[in-house]
């Protein structure tokens, strides 16, 4: 996905259209199959479509996606949207006409048009393409058989029946045998032939079964029940049509399953899925398209392998990029709990300093002043996220806490833009208190007169503008008295890391002033609300 | 003459609170205990006017000195360390509680608060509420708000939604009663989130018992057909929400 996202890229910045509209197409492929996401798929199509509508050159690829488009509303069961899809490929495109032609028989099949399906299926099979194929007309012939047999047609299913079987036989065609074999069980047992039912059905059963094919079995215990019953054979009968039930049971909670994904889907779609998600959709993924392959009664489709190739190499890449995201995670976590230690040792400086400098009583209070600081970062750095307005009441207790071991060395400001609204302002716990930490400890070392610190929080476009101002001795001095603080390090890396997990541009800049006169430091960040 | 009762199985927490309590001058009668029984004999013997009262009590709790005293006009300070169960529960009571180790201006506030006349009403009730919330069981349970003159007590299931009206919120209940307080949505976001509450939008937390339908456009409609918007980030949380149940 990343290759096909930095082709698109590539491409778009070189304005070269076929590689522009090879990548859409990827894309497409993977959010469809991958990802079971329709939608984006869609919208990829479209972008596709649009570059091959408006390049001359490109005009033929036209009918391929539009082909796509209609295949993707096909199995969503859109029908009507697939038809129009396949018929305006039937009419545009000669190269396309056979695959149209089938895909429009299956969709008046899905839709229970016998007639219009089996006149489609005829044309499909009269076609030049279908002559040079014998699995295109076996699979043709196989599903003619089961439109047959549903429409009461019982010789034409029948017929048709052992048509695809001869095929299936002659040629060898292992892909289609299992459901050929199903297909013509069904058409014996309208025909009355309780022989051939059950010698069809038994082998669909047990081709399926190699293959782990859910719905096939059903569908092959099913008949089997039937022809058992039609036999008087009721024992049988029954422990078949038990075993149906049960496959018939497991099949519809799944198809449950996929129901409420796709209806989470139309909801969501324009959001990015979380990471702990990702493996519940993973594996709905493959159910569906277990589903939607189990059925192959109908679906009849010739991008059929390329298709199964490139849907794994998409799960590979997504597994890659799950696992990424989990890293990521547990490294922003792992950041967040050093800075805690940190911290604390930290403050334990601070009280250390403070108690040789003053009587015991406001030694105590200070530490208890402490305390509400640690039990603060404490629960602050629990979340990925807090409220501004909790973070500047955290800030703003420390400045007090640290004022007042220093008294007289800084005073402090804290300046908040007048139309972010703190409470709804979302913003990484204790990002700026490695720099505020820095400026009082470090930036007005060996100086007389008072330092001033001013921290502030602006809005500008979709960032939060973070800065934390000093007018101290600069970090030329500072880095020559050798101190490098671990707390900025771990701040870098959390700026980095949030970075990659939420796709945004956070930037960290440490800007020295002119001539020594303090340090400004200034983190922007993605803007972030929580409603 | 202000009678207080310190419970405490720590004697250097009890002196803390004596430390803090310098201030307020002579007028004091201080009486402290390091046991459960003690301070149950005390309650009932002293009166007290305020309460400080440990949650962990040497094997015990304050909750069970609760339980077994007759006596509750009081004023009811709890100190704990970090106990968040209970501190859910307190709120949930609208029971006044210190963090220890004690902060000075925490201590004034607490001590204002429990001067005045109001703090004292209702206790038993209240003590009822926060006994309620300790309990594991699936039984109504009920909040405690607070108004001028003393307090309401509301059963959850009851609450159909709150509004947020800047730092107050209305609280509208099933059928149609209407109760404003100065808190923000966020304190009974806190309170009610684990009893099927969620905060569909910065000012709105719903009941989500009271939900007749949404819409994929964002909109949820309430039984008394009120339609309210669920923001564009609560959007997919909410979904799950209402699909899980």
């Amino acid at each position: 996905m990343d290759f096909a996202r930095t082709t698109l890229k590539t491409a778009t910045e070189m304005e070269y259209p076929m590689g522009m509209l090879v990548a859409h197409e990827c894309l497409a492929l993977i959010e469809q199959y991958a990802f079971s996401n329709p939608y984006r798929a869609v919208d990829h199509y479209h972008m596709a479509l649009a570059i091959a509508e408006n390049i001359a050159g490109l005009n033929s690829r036209k009918w391929a996606i539009t082909g796509n488009i209609a295949t993707l509303y096909y199995e969503q069961e859109e029908y009507g949207k697939a038809l129009d899809g396949f018929r305006a490929v039937l009419h545009g495109s000669k190269d396309l006409e056979f695959t149209a032609l089938a895909n429009i028989a299956n969709v008046f099949g899905a839709l229970n048009q016998p007639d219009s399906a089996i006149r489609y299926y005829r044309r499909a099979l009269a076609h030049r393409q279908s002559a040079e194929e014998p699995a295109f007309r076996a699979n043709l012939y196989s599903n003619l058989s089961l439109v047959y047999a549903n429409a009461g047609e019982i010789d034409s299913a029948v017929s048709a029946t052992a048509e695809s079987l001869s095929l299936v036989e002659t040629h060898g065609i292992g892909l289609v045998r299992p459901t050929a074999y199903a297909n013509a069980a069904m058409a014996y047992l309208k025909a009355n032939d309780y022989g051939k039912a059950r010698h069809y059905a038994e082998a669909s059963l047990a081709s399926s079964e190699r293959q782990g094919n859910l719905f096939l079995q059903k569908s092959a215990w099913g008949t089997l029940a039937d022809v058992f019953a039609a036999r008087g054979e009721y024992r049988q009968a029954l422990e078949a049509h038990q075993r149906y039930s049960a496959l018939k049971d497991s099949l519809n909670n799944q198809n449950r399953r996929v129901e409420i994904n796709r209806k989470q889907m139309a909801f969501d779609f324009e959001k990015e899925r979380a990471v702990a998600q990702a493996e519940i959709e993973r594996q709905a993924t493959a159910q569906s398209a277990y589903i939607w392959g189990g059925s192959g009664l109908l679906v009849f489709s010739v991008f059929g392998f390329i298709l199964y190739k490139r849907r794994r190499d998409a799960l590979a890449q997504k597994k890659e990029a799950e696992l990424n995201a989990q890293v990521l995670d547990t490294e922003l976590k792992a950041l967040r709990s050093q800075l805690n230690p940190h911290f604390i040792f930290n403050s334990l400086n601070s009280i250390g300093d403070y108690i040789t400098k003053n009587d015991n009583r406001s030694a105590k209070d200070y530490l208890i002043k402490f305390a509400k600081l640690m039990r603060a970062v404490l629960e602050n750095s629990e979340h990925d996220y807090i409220p501004l307005c909790d973070d500047l009441a955290f800030l703003e207790l420390y400045l007090q806490v640290e004022t007042k071991r220093l008294p007289g060395r800084f005073s402090y400001t804290i300046d908040v833009d007048d139309r972010l609204d703190t409470e709804n302002t979302l913003v990484p716990p204790l990002l700026l208190q490695p720099f505020v930490e820095n400026s009082i400890w470090h930036g007005f070392k060996g100086r007389e007169k008072p330092g001033q610190i001013t921290v502030s929080f602006r809005k500008n476009q979709d960032l939060l503008l973070c800065t934390v101002d000093d007018d101290g001795i600069g970090r030329q001095p500072m880095a020559a008295s050798g101190s490098r603080s671990l707390g900025i390090a771990l701040t870098e890396n959390r700026i980095r890391m949030l970075n990659a997990q939420k796709k945004a541009g956070g930037t960290l800049e440490i800007i020295d002033k002119a001539d020594n006169t303090g340090t400004r430091v200034e983190v922007s960040l993605p803007f972030e609300t929580a409603f | 003459m202000l009678t207080i009762a310190i419970i405490d199985d720590e004697q250097h927490c009890i002196n803390r609170i004596l430390e803090l309590l310098e201030p307020y001058g002579d007028n004091l009668e201080i009486a402290s205990f390091l046991t459960a029984e003690e301070s149950i004999r005390g309650i009932e013997i002293l009166r007290p006017a305020i309460v400080f009262l440990d949650v962990q009590l040497r094997g015990r709790t304050g909750f069970e000195v609760l339980s077994a005293i007759t006596y509750r006009d009081f004023s009811l300070i709890f100190t704990t360390a970090h106990e968040q169960y209970a501190i859910a529960a307190f709120k949930c009571a609208a029971i006044d509680y210190l963090l220890k180790p004690i902060d000075e201006s925490d201590f004034e506030r607490a001590m204002r608060k429990a001067m005045e006349k109001v703090e004292q009403t209702q206790l038993a009730e209240r003590i009822g509420i926060l006994l309620s919330h300790l309990e594991k069981d699936n039984a109504p349970k009920r909040i405690s708000i607070p108004y001028k003159e003393g307090y309401h007590f509301l059963d959850i299931r009851s609450i159909a939604r709150c509004e947020a009206d800047v730092n107050y919120t209305h609280i509208l209940m099933a059928d149609g009663q209407k109760y404003t307080v100065s808190k923000p949505l966020k304190h009974f976001e806190g309170l009610l989130a684990e009893h099927d509450f969620f905060r569909i939008h910065n000012s709105h937390l719903i009941n989500l018992d009271y939900i007749k339908s949404y819409t994929k456009s964002g909109k949820v409609t309430l039984l008394d057909n009120l339609t309210l918007d669920v923001s564009v980030r609560k959007k997919e949380s909410f979904i799950k929400t209402v699909e899980r149940r």
